[in-house]
Parts: structure tokens; sequence; C-alpha cells
């Protein structure tokens, strides 16, 4: 996106002196923008208006099944705002959003700060490390993390057992809070690989001389990181951080297979999940729809701070 | 370049997305569809014998030439949700679909099903086990047939039995009994089970809830309300925790599949499981056939001395509406309904669909089992929207939170308007 703006200012910028021709040539870049604005449409345009369609309407299984769908104006989301489990919920999934997102990016860019300081074989090592738990899928590695905190057989307890801990037949996942211990543990364990390799690229960007110039002004390892690293890769990291965010809150898998697990489904369910067993689960899915309304609505409002800040540093940058 | 290439991206991206959303002839014609297809059923679990899947391969094929028979695995686990996206879809449903007893009525309302009706008469007509039968109609058509019956019952460790010094026991009481000195007796391994009882095992545990007197659903006019928190049912329900508490040594929140694991592991003493487990004990690859002169059976003891309730477990089969494949489909049932291939079921220790072929289960312990516990089978209450309440994990969280020592008042009127809010 970002080079496809560019030369619509460059454009900009003539038009002053001369302005009709210009107006012609203005349009082009956006005639260049209509096959991805078309695309656009139909990927996410479409499932978008059906979900908005869905929201206002009581659809069901039989609906489903080609019985037409009644219109039931705002009935879902009255529905919804007056029960009390949706609000316990969303607060559920901010929390876990941002517990998860926070120590993603942390852990992430320590990782990519540390590998500029290994020695390549190292380095290697760590990123064939973060690539192959990057690259497994994601079902396979859920269920080895599933074996591992097992009630009766896993390693986990049999380990803690063997450490002297009374862990024998310990459920890790019947009380919510060890339950969400363990899902933010898969969630970060699965997320950091993409914030530690994209942060790690671009702090090779970073201009050694400008490190070596604040090393001679007198500043300090942390002072150097903290002043100049840092700031240099800020666009990345905004980026990084508002998608961490977004996959944070819509975070599923790792929470529906922990579910099948073990666990009690109505005190461990986010957003996602809840969209996901009222559709599909309970068939009601003009409800699903509307809670889906509820967690689009949520994204935007806790990504919107991000994305004014990029937009921002992106004019003061041009 | 870049533009060109751009737009090309663009362009095939466009096709691709289009290509998509096509959706394909609609076939509410009620065509028979063509003559030859590949024909795609889901049978659900293990509980299906190998040499009935093959028998059903093989058959189809030969009638069929030109036709093939692909049998999909499913597990039971998520099957609701696994059905409800794949039978709307047109591209991606398979022909055919067993699906649970329960779960029957959720699809068949909806409109899931091809009907059945014409073909009910050919297919065994009233030979056929009328409970599944009404449990797969609506509005007086019948869109699921049954495909196979099964209630559990109890299977037990002779060898324990004899070392705890106990008999078979005849009543309610007496069953809670042996199973907690059965957990005294066998302190190693520290999870060893007198009865095992996994926390999300709900359907094991409604048997105690019936055998009290309680149940799980009411139709009151035309509302349904939950009964869980009964007297009764929480007269029940209190066995349940005992059981728990007191002789399973099961995951508080681990589901009731595959039980023959911990049983050759020599951590169960008493389990409440399908026939067909005999199966997998008595199999190398997945049991331990070295167990098998150890293993006892009996029926669930009810408090008045004879079985207990249980619940009446099961399948129903049916072709998809949405299956482009009618005519094949509806071979292929008639196929799984035929006495060849029920014969086979029934000497793998499953209830045949067909009245007329019990006899085919024989005489020894494990039918005797099979006849005595289906002598008070239940179903699960007969509302349209049941499959709601499982699908929704109702049942499972409130046996769990049992498991985990809740206020058992407190949890069943929690689980009761959860239920009641779900089948209205």
């Amino acid at each position: 996106m970002a080079l496809t703006t560019r030369p619509a200012k460059s454009t900009r910028n003539r038009t002053l002196a001369d302005r009709a021709p210009a107006v012609r040539k203005a349009m082009l870049p956006y005639g260049l923008l209509l096959p991805a604005l078309i695309a656009l449409a139909f990927a996410l345009g479409y499932p978008l208006i059906r979900q908005v369609m869905l929201s206002f309407q009581e659809f069901g299984l039989a609906q489903q099944f080609g019985r037409p769908p009644e219109w039931v104006g705002l009935q879902n989301y009255r529905d919804l705002v007056s029960d009390s489990y949706l609000w316990v919920l969303v607060l559920r999934s901010v929390v876990f959003c941002l517990v998860n997102a926070g120590l993603t990016m942390v852990l992430g860019v320590a990782i990519a700060l540390l590998m500029r300081l290994m020695s390549t074989p190292v380095r290697l090592v760590v990123q064939a490390g973060l690539l192959i738990a990057w690259a497994m899928p994601v079902l396979a590695s859920l269920t080895v993390w599933t074996w591992l905190f097992d009630t009766q057989y896993g390693v986990v307890n049999w380990i803690l057992e063997r450490l002297g801990g009374d862990f024998a037949g310990h459920s890790w996942l019947i009380e919510p809070m060890s339950f969400f211990l363990i899902a933010t543990l898969l969630v970060v364990w699965m997320s950091i690989p993409f914030v530690a390799f994209t942060v790690y690229a671009a702090l090779t960007q970073v201009p050694q001389e400008i490190l070596e110039a604040a090393e001679v002004d007198g500043a300090g390892p942390w002072q150097r990181t903290r002043l100049v690293v840092l700031p240099s890769i800020r666009p990345v990291l905004l980026v990084v951080g508002l998608l961490e965010l977004v996959w944070g809150l819509r975070v599923f898998t790792q929470i529906y297979v922990l579910q099948q697990a073990g666990g009690v489904t109505r005190e461990t369910n986010l957003l996602g999940t809840y969209v996901y067993r009222s559709g599909i689960g309970e068939g009601e899915f003009g409800v699903a729809a509307t809670v889906a309304m509820f967690m689009l609505a949520l994204t935007v409002l806790l990504t919107a701070p991000y994305v004014i800040k990029m937009i921002r540093d992106d004019r003061e940058m041009a | 370049m870049r533009v060109k290439k751009t737009l090309g991206l663009a362009l095939a991206a466009a096709l691709v997305l289009s290509a998509c959303s096509d959706d394909g002839d609609d076939n509410s014609d009620g065509g028979g569809g063509p003559d030859t297809a590949d024909i795609r059923v889901w049978i659900n679990g293990p509980d299906t014998p190998q040499a009935a899947r093959d028998w059903l391969k093989t058959e189809f094929e030969d009638a069929n030439p030109g036709s093939t028979l692909t049998i999909e695995e499913q597990e039971w686990e998520g099957l609701v949700e696994r059905l409800t996206t794949a039978l709307s879809s047109d591209d991606e449903t398979p022909d055919v679909v067993e699906v649970g007893n329960t779960q029957s009525s959720t699809f068949t309302t909806a409109g899931a099903f091809s009907d059945l009706s014409d073909e009910v008469g050919d297919l065994g007509g009233d030979d056929l086990l009328q409970g599944f039968v009404e449990a797969g109609s609506y509005d007086g058509s019948t869109y699921a047939v049954p495909y196979y019956a099964g209630s559990k019952y109890v299977f037990y460790r002779k060898d324990l039995f004899e070392k705890s010094g106990l008999e078979v026991p005849t009543t309610l009481d007496e069953f809670v009994d042996a199973a907690i000195t059965l957990k005294e007796d066998n302190p190693d391994p520290a999870n060893f089970s007198g009865f095992w009882f996994p926390g999300q095992d709900w359907r094991n545990g409604v048997s105690f809830v019936w055998d009290a007197g309680g149940d799980l659903a009411v139709e009151e006019g035309d509302e349904w309300q939950g009964t869980l928190s009964s007297p009764e049912s929480v007269a029940g329900l209190e066995t349940v925790k005992t059981l728990m508490d007191q002789a399973s040594g099961a995951a508080k929140d681990g589901n009731e599949a595959d039980a023959q694991v911990p049983f050759c592991n020599n951590e169960i003493g008493m389990m409440s499981v399908p026939g067909w487990m005999t199966g997998l004990i008595d199999n190398a690859d997945t049991g331990c056939p070295d167990m098998m002169k150890n293993v006892g059976v009996f029926p669930l003891p009810g408090s008045d001395g004879s079985p207990a309730p249980v619940l009446l477990g099961g399948s129903n089969i049916a072709v998809s509406a949405n299956s482009p494949n009618q005519d094949l489909a509806k071979d292929a049932v008639a196929l799984m309904l035929s006495d060849e291939f029920q014969t086979i079921l029934a000497e793998n220790g499953l209830t045949p669909a067909k009245t007329s072929l019990a006899p085919l289960l024989g005489e020894d312990e494990f039918a005797q089992a099979t006849i005595a516990a289906a002598t008070d089978a239940r179903l699960t209450p007969p509302a349209a929207k049941w499959a709601s309440v499982e699908g929704a994990r109702i049942l499972e969280d409130l046996f769990v939170a049992i498991a985990n020592g809740g206020d058992l008042a407190e949890l069943a009127a929690e689980a009761d308007e959860a239920i009641t809010d779900q089948l209205n």
C-alpha cells in the first residue's frame, strides 16, 4: 500500500505548476488501485456484508438448509447486550489479548536483540528452532502440548512429581486461571518466531555508523538500544504490535483444542470460541454474527490508537 | 512491467475468488444424480468393525460398476459442528452420514437429510428398531434410519473382584460400595479407579439421575424445562459425586474416549462402556488380549435390583439432502441395512438395526449383558433443539464441575437454566 500512495503525492506536488493535465494524471493511480479494491471487495466485503445482514436475522440451522430467514431488527443486539455473559467474555478476551500480545512483543523483541549478539552458528541454531516452531502445523503441535500437560500420563506432571511436588493426576485445565496460563504459554510460544524474525530483519537495517557515533558520544548499551535502535525500528514494531493485538483478540484454535482436552467450556470461552459454539455448535448463526460484530468493533477500538499513530508517523516521514 | 504484473495478479485473484463463490447447481429438483460417482460415507469413531467396512466397499463397488465408495471416519467429539458445516455445502457434503441417535432430530427438523419415507419399507419396515426410526422422523416423514444400537454395560476385572472378596453387585448401593472397596484395596497406581468416571462423561452420569427418579428436561406445555435441580435429580447427582470423589481416579475434566488405555494399564476395576470395547481390548494393536481372561461384564444394577436405566446409545444413518448422488447414496444405505452387513455388526457386539437379527448377538455373557442393559434404555429428551445442549457442552461442564467439588444444588440450577435457554 505504501508503494502505491507515493506516486500520488509526487503528482500532487506538480499540480501547483500545471493544474488541468495533472487531474487526468491523478486518475491513473486510482485506476491502478481498482483491481486490488475489487479483489478486496470480494474477499472481505462480501463476508462482512453477509455478517452484518445475519446479525439482523433470526438465522438457525433450518435457514442454513434453505428456509427463508426472518428479519428481527436489533433483537439479536438487544439480547446480547443484556446478557451479562457477553461482557464477561469481552473483558476476558481483552485481558487475554493484551497479556498475550504484550508478552509476545517483549519476548520476541528480546530474542531479536539477542540474535544480533550471537555468533553465526549459534544464531543459525536459534533461527532454525524458531522456524520449526513457526512452521509446525498448529493442530499437530497442540496435540503434543496437550499430551505434555495430560492429567494422567503427561510428562510435565511426571517430572514435577519426581521433583517432589504433589502433581499426580493434577489437572492443568480444570481451573480457568490455570487453563489460561497454559493457553498463554501456547499462544506466546507460537507467536514469538514471527515477532523475532521480523524485528531481527528490521534490526539488520539499522545503520552501523549511527550506533558507532552514539557509542563515541558516550552512550551505553542500554541507552543505545533505547534511544537509537528501538526508535529507528519503530514503524516495524508498530505494525507487528498491531498484528499481535488483532491475533490475540481472535485467538481460537488453541482455546478450542484445550477445551476439548479438558476444562470447563463456559468458564474458558473467549469471543472467538463463543462465536463458533453459538454459531456452528448451537446452530444460532444470527446470534453468532452479532457476537462477531462485537468482536469487530472491539478490534477497531483496541487498534485505533495504533493505527492513528502509524498514520501520523507516515505523515511525519513524508 | 510492474503494472502488468499487478494487474495480472489482481485479475487472477478475482478469477479465483469468483470461482470460489460459484455455488454450483442446485439439487433441489430431486434428481437421482449420475449413474456413477464416488460416494463418501461418514462413519463415526471405531464402532463399525473393519470387516463391515470392507464388505460395504466391495459390495457397493461390485453392484455399481464405475462408482467407488470411500469411508471417512469422523470423531464423535465435535460431530454436530462438523455435520452442520459439511451438510450445508453443496460441494463438500458427504453423501451418507452416520449420526448419533440423540443428534438426529436437530438435522431432520432443519431439512439437512433427504426424505427416506419411500424406502423405509424396503429397508426393513417394522423390523427396524422403532425408537430409532422415531428419532429420525419429523412431521410424518422419515429422514434417518437406524444403523445400530448399543447401551453401555459394566466391564469389570474378575481377578481384582476375587482379591477384594467381592461378588457381582445386584443393586446400585452394592455397586457403589464395590467401587469404593476396589479403590481402597488398590492404592497403587494412585490414579486407580474402582469405577472409572472421567469428568465429562455425562452419558454414564445420567443413569444415576434416572435411577433416582430424576430427568434431564421435561416438556411443560409448549416449553421445555431443565429438571436437573429437582430433588430426585440432585439425589442421583449425589451418587455421581460419591463415585467421582471416592471411587474414580480418572481425570476430573477428562472425556470418556479410549477407556481401553487405562483399562489395559491396570488402572481400572470397573468401567461402563459400549459393547464394542471388547473388540478394542481383544486386539493386540489397540488393547491387551492377555487381559481378556480377567474381563467380566454385567449390566449396571438399579436401586431396585433390576438393570438401571441407561442411555440408549446407537446411531442413525441418513442421506445428505445436498448430495448430488441421491440414488447411489440410497443404494449404500440399503447395503448398510442389509442382513449381511447387520450380521457383521451383531457378531461384533453391536445390537443390529433389525429386531429379527438380535439373536445373532449370541448367548455368552456379553450378549446377555447387552440384552439386559437394553431392558430399560432411555433417550435424551425428544426436544428438537436437544443437539444444541450437546453443542454448548452444558452437561460436560456440569459433570466436570461436580467432579471438581462444586455445590451440587447450585450447579444443577445453573445447568437447568442453560438447558431451558437452549431448548426453547
